[in-house]
């Protein structure tokens, strides 16, 4: 679709409304089945061996004692699992990825990975064998931070790739003259930048099983966002046929991003039940799932830009360095989707962008919520509230001035559609008197007087889907069944966003019958249509329109039936809540079981419908306004209130998105001030895996958050306009926050997480 | 997990023979909290553990106006926690329990072993210091009463003997006039270790400071008095120069380490700040 | 060492035989069968396993299964009063949109009822403070916070 196809106005029965989710049911009784909760006749429990080291070769691994362990059925080592290079992140129709991994090798590339795995009958028992596991390593040089990863001569982590330890080659994005740009510019702002390494730690630790049939077919459950991709990548490296991988995931316990790569405990917990001929059941540690997950990738930033008099942005110049940890997963599209995307946000014709990845031997970064856009919006951001003060302006001014408007040409390449940042930052400031608050009494309560109080604003967009990195399909399929009832086959997995009801929803709605009458098929590769997986914001937009296009073909031949029992013209009827009527007589219907069933003489309708959607991309777009205190005796920041303005188009279900909204904002908050997973800078180990010391904010640290969602820009490629809104909350909160910081105190900082000893030791500095 | 053996004993007695007999990688289990952390997080190697919430007379809470409240080894924190004269009382000790983990946690979790654990950073260590509490503890021979403050000798280290089993805490009753504060110092609000705790309880006799005791958590080996600061505050009105400069006492008294959760110099300040505020505190409670 | 335990499960007599190593959450899930309550951690840090024990909520994670010999364990499977009927908090978080991945459902509506419980008319600030040993990642809490109040209106309404 086009952008200058007319989006469909209509009064809706069942999309906008927060209509009760089926599969919330499950969960609050209890019912819900994750993978955890399947047990399985004679299953094995599978552990893997993780290396103590950063950077070794493995000269010897012994596996004797645990092997003849009382109760250990199977270990595998790099010397008997089969050698294929593979894709972390298996993205099947991308061409940015790099074939970097192996399920075992005779190397180790970060503390914490996989050396060995080991089934037995109990996981306590498979647990004890791993320490009889005897590995001896040739110790290599280790590098941790990127800067020194990149300097010639320091130690190749692989031999793969463009080289000097880059993962893929540095990308580049010139648009207009920067030279030129800068010549113009009034003056100049410069700033380093830098983000840590938050951790999406979602609720349920990675889980997988594997059960292997007679007829050599694998069945395997996996907490997963992309089934389809673990099916795609389980079979290209086990040398199977599509046929003979099953991948099942029903309920699952949040990802946010970071489950949609294929992990090395999936490959060795199938290899292991193809070994033992029994399931086994791989469940990771809460530690594992840091130091075997993903987290999101530090980042350093360095950011100049040139600024006319009357705010005009005339030049942007931006180089960003993304450390990839010991492995490519999604590296090299969080470094071109996080690169590309600071040509826009504020408008500036001359623009010169590099980004790289780099390998350095810590623990694998992969795809998180916000996708390497956090990164460098938190820079384009802070720095475009430096700029207001430099010209003495309200930032929020300043802000308004240079968002992107419709018609400017996106990081896809596109022209944005709608005016959507503008509207959202205007309606802010205009529910929450922004210029009140900005001209309000700023002297302290003379009870507290070393807590101050400040407010920012932090701006983003985001696009639902992502293209150009790869060209999405969406799919689904639609049946009516013989009593009315619909059945949608869907790919998209059920990662607790709503999602699937939001399918229903725009099912319902499109074909006019009830919401209770659309039944959702999800999490059986071997059942639904094939789907890219869950994430970059997209189920909605893309597997929403798939959906509404398979709708709608259903409809047409419901109609066609009922007009030929009704002996009228299909053109003549209409369909709205289950009943078919002649628009000109509507005394005369039947509802659509009547249409499908039998009757005399012929025999029950089989109406199936394919949708099948290959769109480009639509932008989402939030300004948030935060206010924080800061205890300038401690250092401790407290976000105190949020007001988010979103625009995501059409809503679908809002509860829902609002719900998307104020968890993002919480994972946001967490990483602008107490969330990052830290790295020992001399050995590679982790110092906090474990959740009292990664510190996420509870339910006594977050904010009063008053979430407003405009539909101020519905983008024709979605259902009725509808976009994505899964990753945007998350990018707009940290520079509101580190923006409010600079309000309360006067100390601007670049980075994330700014700490309380951040706090202090900057008020310090500053002469406090 | 690794496996362990499980012993429940019946008497005091029972259980001490267990500890010694049952030979390393034995440990007393009360609430577990600590313990089955450290083994599932591979912290502590452990063969066998003794469970001695079989054994009766542990569980009582008494007071009275003389020797002060007593309570057994297996009182939870949250029992303690929940009982009116706690909070009236002992709002120090109060405000720790309050304070540690989560109310789940504090349902298994008994102070007696929050005390035996000797971290630094337990939360219920600062104020029992800081009101004089002593402990009782059980062995087959000698049974003893030590001062809390001389129980701990370093970093999960204690004066108990292999087989020797805490039975009770008793911490004196409160003075008239006086004044009682503990301050935990975390990045969050709850679900926190403590990166700095401060205990202050004092005695105020006609506007002047007639007994101080201040407590120190996680910045040094064992949970730390502050005897110079003290001495500074003993005697005075406890105007605002003075607490300063007793605060900046109590930053030299202290001996704290860098670690993923706080700086040593980050630590040390904010002994400076809550020794200042937990004074103040503690002060406006004399009142 | 295995053990026989005999407890009381959301008003039924059981009997589970376990490992006297085994933790209560493990011997609900993969000995009785009751897979509802969930495991986050496995060491107390995140309320996923919160379950209701002789009245008080604990982690199960960090109770052995033979401490609860004779005790009487409520689980989130136990909340619904009756087989077509939700409880007040079940119900209100569904239309509140407080569960949103669910993983973290079954343990705050455990912690939400004793909450009720003992205290049908709380304030804002103790549903945050009763709620502190329970992680959500998904929702921010907000939704959460709302579905609890809701319930009590209703809850209370229901009573008078
Ligand atoms: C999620 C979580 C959060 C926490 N948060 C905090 C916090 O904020 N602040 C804090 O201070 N602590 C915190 N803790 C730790 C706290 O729960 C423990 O220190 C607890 O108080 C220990 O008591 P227990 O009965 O569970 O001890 P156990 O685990 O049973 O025992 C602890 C140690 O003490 C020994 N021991 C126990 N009782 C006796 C006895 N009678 N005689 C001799 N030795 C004995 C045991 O052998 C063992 O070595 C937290 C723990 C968890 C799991
Ligand atoms: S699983 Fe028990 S608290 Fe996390
Ligand atoms: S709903 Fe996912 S953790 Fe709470």
């Amino acid at each position: 679709m086009n952008i200058n196809t007319p989006i469909e106005e209509r009064e809706f029965k069942i999309v906008g409304k927060s209509v009760k989710r089926d599969d919330v049911l499950e969960k609050v009784t209890g019912e819900a089945e994750y993978t955890g909760d399947v047990k399985l006749a004679g299953m094995l429990h599978g552990k893997i061996k993780r290396a103590a080291i950063a950077h070794a070769r493995i000269k010897s691994i012994d596996v004797s004692k645990a092997l003849a362990y009382p109760g250990v059925k199977a270990v595998l080592t790099h010397e008997n699992v089969p050698r294929v290079l593979h894709y972390g992140s298996p993205h099947p129709r991308s061409a940015s990825c790099t074939k970097d991994q192996y399920i075992l090798d005779d190397k180790v590339r970060f503390w914490g990975e996989g050396v060995a795995a080991v089934a037995a009958i109990s996981e306590e028992i498979a647990d004890e064998a791993l320490d009889l596991i005897e590995v001896e390593y040739e110790a290599l040089p280790a590098v941790f931070e990127p800067e020194d990863a990149a300097l010639p001569g320091a130690p190749l982590i692989h031999d793969v790739g463009p080289g000097g330890n880059l993962v893929l080659d540095p990308v580049r994005v010139n648009r207009g003259d920067v030279e030129a740009g800068f010549a113009q510019a009034d003056f100049i702002l410069e700033g380093t930048f830098s983000g840590g390494r938050p951790h999406p730690a979602y609720m349920e630790p990675n889980v997988c099983i594997a059960d292997w049939d007679g007829s050599n077919k694998l069945t395997f459950w996996t907490s997963t966002q992309t089934s389809f991709m673990v099916r795609g990548i389980l079979a290209e490296v086990l040398g199977l046929p599509l046929t003979k991988v099953r991948v099942l995931v029903d309920h699952m316990g949040g990802g946010f991003g970071a489950k949609q790569d294929c992990f090395q405990h999936e490959f060795l917990c199938a290899l292991l039940a193809k070994e033992t001929r029994r399931p086994v059941k791989m469940e990771f540690t809460r530690h594992e799932t840091f130091v075997a997950g993903r987290a999101r990738h530090p980042c350093k930033v360095w950011l100049k830009q040139g600024f006319k008099n009357d705010g005009t942005l005339v030049a942007r110049d931006m180089k960003l360095v993304y450390d990839s940890g010991a492995y490519g997963s999604h590296g090299p599209g969080v470094t071109i989707v996080g690169t590309t995307a600071a040509t826009s946000l504020y408008r500036c014709e001359n623009v010169r962008l590099e980004g790289r990845c780099v390998y350095t031997n810590t623990p694998i970064n992969g795809a998180f919520r916000g996708y390497g856009v956090v990164q460098s919006y938190y820079a384009l951001d802070i720095q475009m509230d430096e700029a207001a003060e430099r010209l003495g302006m309200d930032p929020a001014d300043l802000k308004l001035k240079n968002v992107v408007r419709a018609g400017d040409i996106a990081p896809s390449g596109h022209p944005i559609v709608g005016h959507g940042l503008e509207i959202c930052l205007q309606h802010g400031i205009d529910v929450l008197d922004w210029k009140s608050l900005r001209n309000r009494d700023r002297t302290p309560d003379p009870k507290r007087p070393h807590i101050r109080k400040g407010w920012g604003i932090g701006c983003e967009m985001h696009g639902s889907s992502a293209y150009p990195g790869i060209k999405e399909q969406g799919n689904a399929t639609v049946k009516v069944n013989e009593d009315g009832t619909v059945t949608l086959l869907t790919g998209a997995a059920g990662l607790g966003t709503g999602a699937h009801t939001a399918l229903a929803q725009i099912v319902a709605e499109e074909l006019g019958v009830r919401f209770e009458d659309v039944g959702v098929i999800h999490g059986d590769t071997d059942v639904v249509p094939w789907d890219i997986g869950a994430f970059a914001s997209h189920t909605t937009y893309l597997v929403g329109t798939a959906a509404k296009m398979a709708a709608t073909k259903v409809r047409a031949s419901v109609l066609e039936r009922a007009a030929m029992k009704l002996q009228v013209k299909a053109d003549e009827l209409d369909l709205s809540e289950g009943k078919i009527f002649v628009t000109a007589e509507p005394g005369r219907f039947m509802s659509v079981a009547e249409a499908m069933g039998p009757s005399r003489g012929i025999p029950a309708a089989n109406i199936v419908a394919n949708g099948t959607y290959e769109p480009t991309k639509s932008y989402s777009f939030a300004a948030h306004f935060t206010e924080v205190h800061v205890d300038t005796e401690t250092g401790i920041v407290e976000v105190k209130r949020v007001v988010p303005v979103h625009d995501i188009g059409r809503v679908i279900h809002p509860i829902a998105a609002q719900g998307q909204i104020e968890g993002g904002i919480q994972q946001g908050i967490g990483h602008t001030l107490t969330e990052d997973y830290v790295i020992d800078k001399k050995t590679g180990r982790s110092l906090n895996a474990g959740l009292v010391d990664y510190k996420m904010p509870l339910s006594m640290d977050m904010p009063d958050i008053e979430t407003i969602i405009l539909e101020a820009a519905p983008d024709p490629g979605g259902p009725w306009g509808a976009k994505g809104v899964g990753e945007d909350p998350i990018i707009a909160i940290g520079p509101s926050i580190a923006n409010a910081i600079y309000d309360a105190i006067g100390v601007r900082f670049h980075h994330y997480p700014i700490t309380p000893e951040d706090i202090l030791k900057a008020l310090r500095e500053k002469g406090a | 997990m690794r496996r362990f053996d499980y012993h429940g004993a019946e008497t005091l007695e029972q259980a001490s023979r267990l500890l010694t007999d049952l030979g390393d990688d034995t440990f007393l289990f009360n609430g577990g909290t600590d313990l089955l952390v450290e083994i599932r997080e591979r912290l502590r190697r452990v063969r066998n553990v003794v469970d001695i919430k079989g054994i009766p007379g542990l569980s009582d809470i008494t007071y009275d106006e003389t020797r002060g409240l007593t309570f057994g080894a297996l009182v939870t924190v949250g029992r303690l926690e929940r009982l009116a004269l706690v909070r009236e009382r002992y709002p120090n000790l109060r405000d720790a329990l309050a304070s540690l983990g989560s109310i789940q946690v504090r349902n298994r979790a008994t102070v007696v072993g929050n005390v035996c654990r000797a971290s630094p950073s337990a939360d219920t260590i600062p104020p029992l210091i800081a009101d004089g509490a002593f402990i009782h503890i059980y062995s087959r021979t000698n049974m003893r009463v030590v001062p809390l403050a001389e129980f701990f000798t370093g970093p999960g280290k204690t004066v108990l003997a292999k087989g020797e089993i805490v039975t009770g805490i008793t911490v004196p009753p409160a003075g008239d006039n006086s004044g009682k504060a503990y301050i935990k110092h975390g990045r969050r609000k709850a679900m926190e270790l403590s990166t700095v705790g401060v205990a202050v309880s004092l005695s105020m006799d006609d506007g002047v400071c007639s007994d101080i005791r201040i407590a120190l958590g996680a910045v040094g080996a064992t949970v730390l008095r502050a005897p110079a600061a003290e001495a500074i505050l003993r005697g005075t009105r406890l105007d605002a120069a003075t607490v300063k400069s007793a605060a900046d006492k109590a930053m030299e008294e202290c001996t704290p380490i860098s670690n993923v959760r706080a700086s040593a110099d980050y630590r040390r300040d904010m002994v400076g700040v809550l020794t200042g505020r937990a004074i103040t505190q503690a002060l406006e409670a004399s009142a | 060492m295995k053990r026989i335990v005999e407890l009381t499960i959301n008003g039924e007599p059981r009997d589970m035989t376990v490992e006297t190593c085994c933790s209560l959450l493990d011997a609900l899930r993969d000995d009785v069968g009751l897979t509802g309550t969930k495991k986050g951690c496995d060491v107390g840090d995140c309320g996923a396993c919160t379950v209701i024990v002789d009245g008080q909520p604990v982690n199960a994670c960090l109770m052995l299964a033979v401490e609860a010999e004779g005790c009487t364990v409520e689980t989130v499977e136990g909340l619904q009063p009756g087989v077509d009927t939700l409880h007040p908090l079940q119900d209100a978080f569904m239309r509140h949109g407080a569960s949103q991945c669910g993983f973290c459902t079954p343990g705050i509506l455990m912690m939400a009822k004793k909450l009720l419980d003992d205290n049908p008319r709380p304030t804002d600030e103790d549903i945050r403070f009763g709620l502190s040993g329970n992680i959500c990642r998904c929702t921010g809490y907000t939704k959460i916070f709302d579905a609890i109040k809701s319930a009590a209106l209703e809850m209370e309404a229901a009573r008078s």
